[in-house]
């Protein structure tokens, strides 16, 4: 056991911490195009796709140095680069399950945002049980015709592309007959609605799919395997931002010290109230036992090993955590948690979002409750856990024998 | 950068583990439950010979001379046997306590003896100001000739009924002091303060005009705040280990149970009320040996954090112990709440082990302290 990090990983991290200080923008970003310019900069620093093949436009780069570089754009509230689905999901996917042809298509284009991508996995009745998706993908000979419905689609409306799971053999059990698919968003086919949530916002869509066409050649992995691939997807991007997010959630706990410094009740600073010192306490305690873990999980993915199904504690750790975290500050900060505008300048309340954005307090609360929600709900993660960790036994489900039909 | 044991740790580990599972079984907590002594000095001597408890003592001194990552990976096993002894007192509270303050003259007495199994030792750290706060201290030494008089009640002392030598906070004229006193001299007065675990030994300790000699100070007088401030971070991380033992033990019964106990025609793990529950014992598990490994690791390392690192370990272990052994409980429903079964020896423990060297408030706030300065 060794938790200091090696000379490498130090010079390392001062490299990033040097390129970030003469290459963050200066001012905020505001367009799409500005993000993209962004992303490039992003991209020629050596700083995206850096665990991809270096015969793709990738870095072979170690876990941990994708791990600080994400945790050195948290510590300098970085805006996001975009295509984060693209460089999340879909790139990875097709590193590990993508033919030579689609890895030369579609990686660099990925890393230089020239092409943006959504996730086309949830639908209105496949939630939780992803499994039972119903947007039908018909062989037509040399191509695909997909009809369908897809939601909780991020990126959605400045998607190009999209990392599709359709059925393709509606007779056999649910899981066997989905596959994956890379589709064209831009073809009449398809149609892209906002979706708004209860931030106001509306960073997903949904899509409608009239007899859109997916080619052959754009099929990832072989038919009817599509549900064992999205299993794995799901779990990439767990080990590389492990350490950012934790950096992320620091700075807004320094943020909520700070403005338990300015605001009084009963005439004295909050940071005096015994109460709130058991508050800060506790978030703090559960917040570094989170880095601890992100840690062990690093250990793990520098020796190469996969965490499995050890993913699913992690994302219900973090996810549990940031709602307990942001119920906490809720309460702390009182009725000016909830202001979205309007609360008196020098309580200087506003703070980094998770995605590198300047927010409210009240947006980040209403934004924790999407982790417990997304990318495996917690029951899901509980399941998972359960039955694979724990090896105990699965439930007696109807849907487990028979076709999907 | 690396968060996983050697393999020399997994190799104590399952030397510990398997000593034990054959030497410690459930029977052995419930003999020495009306034991007079309360352990077995035949075991205890085993555990010497195993090298057990000399584990932090260095060479020089007969012991093994490792860390308290090791240390913390021994204890955490005899928490998962429910280990009814001396171990954390004379080990931690006694041992560690000389090897941080103690002259070379006290090391040379009293180590070698305890790496032996041949002396045990503890530590009165709890007055009845209910504060682990060594500042809190109220006994007194007043000088007397070339040594001190020494007067004071304390609580909670583990094991002190067995102990050879009781490290005893008091406030002489020189300052915050940390003595030597043998519990079964005259003016000492030991009373038994019996908790829900029979297998842990605490006495109320009365030291009336007790004198001791120049030798019997630990360290310099008056520099005994930095001592026990080290000790006591020692002392929560250690025995977070020993819960965390405790309910991985009860995670573990309670996963096996509820594989094979069948309700409604099927195990009860096949439900999600159940398995959900065990998911969430195994993250409290895993959670737990982050923040006593991590903190176990940062004391021994010197790390920047490894204060506040001790204190993250206690209070989140504290709460999160608790949690997972009362919901073993639940998960097994009644047989759980009955005597003969073996779940409540480890429930009890990590419950004793809870409110000692700080509570969970009583670690909050020292983190609080540390991330944003004292009030």
């Amino acid at each position: 056991m060794d938790l200091n990090y090696t000379p490498e990983d130090v010079a390392f991290r001062k490299s990033v911490r040097a390129w970030l200080e003469q290459n963050l923008p200066r001012n905020p970003i505001r367009t799409l195009e500005e993000r993209r310019v962004w992303h490039r900069r992003l991209y020629e620093g050596g700083y995206l796709g850096m665990g991809w093949p270096k015969a793709y436009g990738g870095g072979d780069a170690r876990p941990m140095e994708q791990a600080i570089v994400a945790d050195e754009l948290a510590r300098a509230s970085a805006p996001a680069p975009t295509n984060g689905l693209g460089l999340g999901i879909v790139g990875p996917t097709i590193v590990v399950h993508g033919t030579d042809a689609q890895k030369t298509r579609y990686l660099r284009k990925i890393l230089a945002a020239e092409e943006l991508w959504c996730q086309l996995y949830s639908e209105p009745n496949a939630g939780s049980d992803l499994a039972a998706l119903r947007t039908r993908a018909e062989d037509k000979g040399d191509h695909f015709i997909v009809n369908g419905q897809k939601t909780w689609t991020s990126a959605g409306s400045i998607a190009d592309w999209g990392l599709l799971l359709a059925r393709t053999d509606p007779a056999v059990a649910k899981h066997k007959g989905i596959t994956c698919f890379l589709i064209n968003m831009r073809q009449p086919g398809i149609e892209v609605r906002p979706l708004k949530q209860i931030t106001g916002s509306s960073e997903f869509s949904e899509v409608f799919m009239t007899s859109a066409r997916v080619e052959k050649t754009d099929q990832i992995g072989r038919l009817g395997e599509g549900w064992a691939i999205a299993q794995t997807t799901l779990g990439y991007e767990r080990g590389g931002r492990a350490l950012a997010r934790i950096t992320s959630y620091a700075s807004q706990y320094g943020r909520l010290v700070e403005v338990a410094r300015r605001l009084k009740r009963h005439g004295r600073p909050l940071i005096d109230d015994p109460v709130i010192r058991q508050k800060l306490g506790r978030i703090w305690a559960e917040l570094e036992v989170e880095r601890y873990g992100a840690l062990r999980m690093l250990t793990l993915l520098e020796r190469g090993e996969h965490p499995g199904a050890g993913g699913s504690l992690t994302k219900l750790s973090y996810s549990e955590f940031e709602k307990r975290f942001m119920e906490m500050a809720m309460e702390i900060l009182g009725p000016y948690g909830q202001l979205t505008e309007g609360a008196p300048e020098e309580l200087r309340l506003e703070i980094d979002t998770a995605v590198g954005e300047q927010g409210t307090w009240a947006y980040a609360f209403l934004w924790s409750r999407a982790g417990t929600i997304y990318a495996g709900s917690s029951e899901i993660q509980k399941n998972v856990i359960g039955e694979r960790i724990l090896g105990l036994p699965k439930e007696t489900r109807a849907d487990r024998v028979g076709g999907a039909r | 950068m690396n968060f996983s044991f050697s393999e020399d740790q997994v190799l104590l580990r399952s030397s510990v583990r398997s000593f034990l599972d054959e030497h410690c079984t459930p029977a052995h907590p419930r003999a020495m439950m009306d034991d007079a002594r309360g352990y077995d000095p035949a075991l205890w001597n085993e555990m010497a010979k195993l090298g057990w408890l000399g584990l932090p003592v260095p060479e020089q001194h007969g012991g093994a001379g490792l860390g308290l990552v090791e240390l913390c990976i021994a204890i955490e096993e005899l928490g998962r046997a429910a280990y009814p002894g001396p171990y954390l007192a004379t080990v931690v509270l006694g041992g560690l306590a000389l090897l941080l303050g103690g002259s070379a003259a006290q090391k040379d007495k009293w180590l070698p003896a305890i790496a032996s199994g041949e002396k045990r030792a503890s530590a009165a750290l709890m007055e009845d100001a209910l504060d682990w706060d060594p500042a809190s201290t109220a006994a007194t030494a007043v000088t007397a000739g070339d040594g001190w008089t020494i007067s004071g009640v304390k609580r909670f002392v583990p094991w002190a009924h067995v102990a050879d030598i009781v490290l005893v906070p008091a406030r002489s004229p020189e300052g915050l002091s940390l003595f030597l006193v043998d519990p079964k001299q005259a003016g000492v007065a030991l009373r038994r303060m019996v908790g829900i675990d029979l297998c842990s030994r605490w006495s109320e300790m009365r030291i009336e005009s007790v004198r001791v000699g120049a030798d019997a100070v630990v360290g310099q007088p008056g520099t005994a705040g930095p001592v026990l401030e080290s000790l006591l971070r020692r002392a929560a991380v250690c025995a977070s280990a020993e819960m965390l033992g405790a309910a991985r033990r009860c995670l573990d019964m309670s996963v096996e149970y509820a594989k094979v106990r069948e309700q409604f025609g099927q195990p009860i793990g096949s439900f999600q009320a159940i398995r959900h529950r065990c998911a969430e014992m195994l993250l409290d598990v895993e959670n737990c040996h982050s923040a006593v490994y991590y903190a176990a690791w940062a004391l021994e390392a010197g790390a920047e954090d490894a204060a506040v690192a001790a204190s993250i370990c206690k209070s989140y272990v504290s709460e999160s112990a608790r949690r997972v052994c009362g919901d073993s409980i639940q998960v097994h429903g009644g047989i759980g709440f009955t005597w003969e079964y073996d779940l409540h020896l480890y429930m009890k423990r990590a419950k004793a082990l809870e409110p000692l060297f700080g509570d969970a408030e009583f670690h909050r706030e020292l983190i609080t302290r540390h991330v944003a300065g004292a009030r």
